[in-house]
């Protein structure tokens, strides 16, 4: 593999990321936003606290599918930026697996979780570990026995569609949601780190 | 004629190497696109399970006040001009959106937004409607007032009244303590 994680961390971190005179951040063909953490995993938390056992399933659902479609489209925007093609792309040698790679050094950069991909057959599977992410936090004392990690669930599925789902659709219609992802470990259950693994849908 | 010294938000974003977090003036920050915005606001709405919408609004309040009154804290800003100022340039910067607050008192205020991110990202993503979305907004709003005034959560309602994605020229709020 001649992806250079740490060359990649080290450059795509210090991308500097604020809102224009307009108070946006058009950047990789979305608009972004810089949120504090304890937002998104107050709101998931609270969410999956909250509801009826027999709902937690499709709430769950919900959570994942809000990253999946972000992943989705934010990662195409990424695999196909400027600094993605100054940074990455001289790395890449073997296609589709090298940008996997990448993407995950790209998607540790951007500070959604220290996550590398351990184990991956091409269109078949994928297993991604997590060493540090924020959706861990919801858990500060003890351990938990709801695995929260919804949004590296989703973007996990995501970039494996963006590698063997075929071409990018814009709409969404076709690609998107060809994988799924499970979490089978997790930091905020007691694991040294969060597991994740990606099969077809 | 007196000069009025502009205030600037001041912003420490650090990246942690061995964490690979992100913070932002302390507080681990994470950046995310419209689409997952939008879908949190779509989830809010559709979430038959419970009152979404509110969730959505209380979560937001929550965090922005306390980054509101963390950043007032810290910067020893007493000033309410001062305190608003650093509010809607924090919402900038956040790429929330232009937020400009017409006027603000204990008991109530009044926001326009000139430029906001869920309302172009709903648009982009999925075109224009009748209802406004701008519940993350809604919960800005109510955090950034209960920080100005020095008040628990809740202590006020927000109501959009015009919404961008509706077609209005800006996204207007009105707010009252309850």
């Amino acid at each position: 593999m001649a992806i250079d994680r740490k060359r990649i961390i080290d450059a795509m971190s210090q991308v500097e990321v604020l809102g224009n005179d307009e108070g946006l951040i058009p950047v990789f063909g979305v608009f972004v936003q810089q949120l504090p953490a304890n937002f998104w995993n107050g709101f998931a938390e609270r969410l999956t606290r909250s509801v009826d056992p027999d709902s937690l399933e499709a709430a769950e659902w919900l959570l994942v599918n809000a990253a999946h479609e972000c992943g989705y489209h934010t990662g195409y925007g990424i695999i196909t930026s400027e600094e993605w093609k100054a940074v990455v792309e001289p790395m890449i040698e073997n296609a589709p697996e090298d940008i996997l790679h990448g993407a995950f050094a790209v998607f540790t950069a951007w500070g959604w979780a220290k996550s590398e991909v351990v184990e991956l057959k091409p269109k078949k599977k994928m297993v991604v570990r997590a060493y540090d992410y924020y959706e861990s936090d919801v858990v500060a004392y003890g351990i938990s026995t709801k695995a929260s990690a919804y949004m590296i669930r989703g973007v996990c599925g995501a970039f494996m569609d963006l590698a063997y789902g075929g071409d990018y659709d814009p709409t969404g219609k076709t690609g998107l949601r060809t994988f799924q992802c499970a979490q089978t470990k997790g930091i905020e259950c007691g694991d040294e780190y969060g597991e994740f693994v990606v099969t077809p849908a | 004629m007196a000069v009025m010294k502009k205030t600037e938000i001041e912003l420490d974003h650090r990246f942690d190497p061995r964490t690979c977090r992100h913070t932002m003036n302390g507080q681990v920050s994470v950046l995310h696109c419209h689409h997952y915005a939008t879908l949190y606001t779509q989830l809010a709405e559709d979430c038959g399970m419970l009152d979404g919408r509110k969730l959505l609004t209380d979560v937001a309040e929550d965090a922005f006040r306390e980054v509101l009154s963390s950043y007032y804290s810290t910067h020893g800003l007493d000033d309410v001009a001062q305190r608003i100022a650093i509010a809607e340039q924090y919402y900038a910067a956040a790429g929330l959106g232009k937020m400009r607050v017409l006027c603000a008192g204990p008991e109530s205020c009044e926001v326009e937004l000139l430029h906001s991110h869920v309302d172009a990202g709903w648009i982009k993503k999925w075109g224009k409607r009748d209802a406004p979305v701008n519940y993350i907004t809604s919960g800005y709003i109510a955090g950034m007032l209960a920080a100005i005034w020095e008040r628990p959560a809740r202590s006020y309602s927000v109501v959009e009244t015009a919404g961008i994605v509706a077609g209005a020229e800006r996204s207007k709020f009105s707010a009252a303590a309850n």
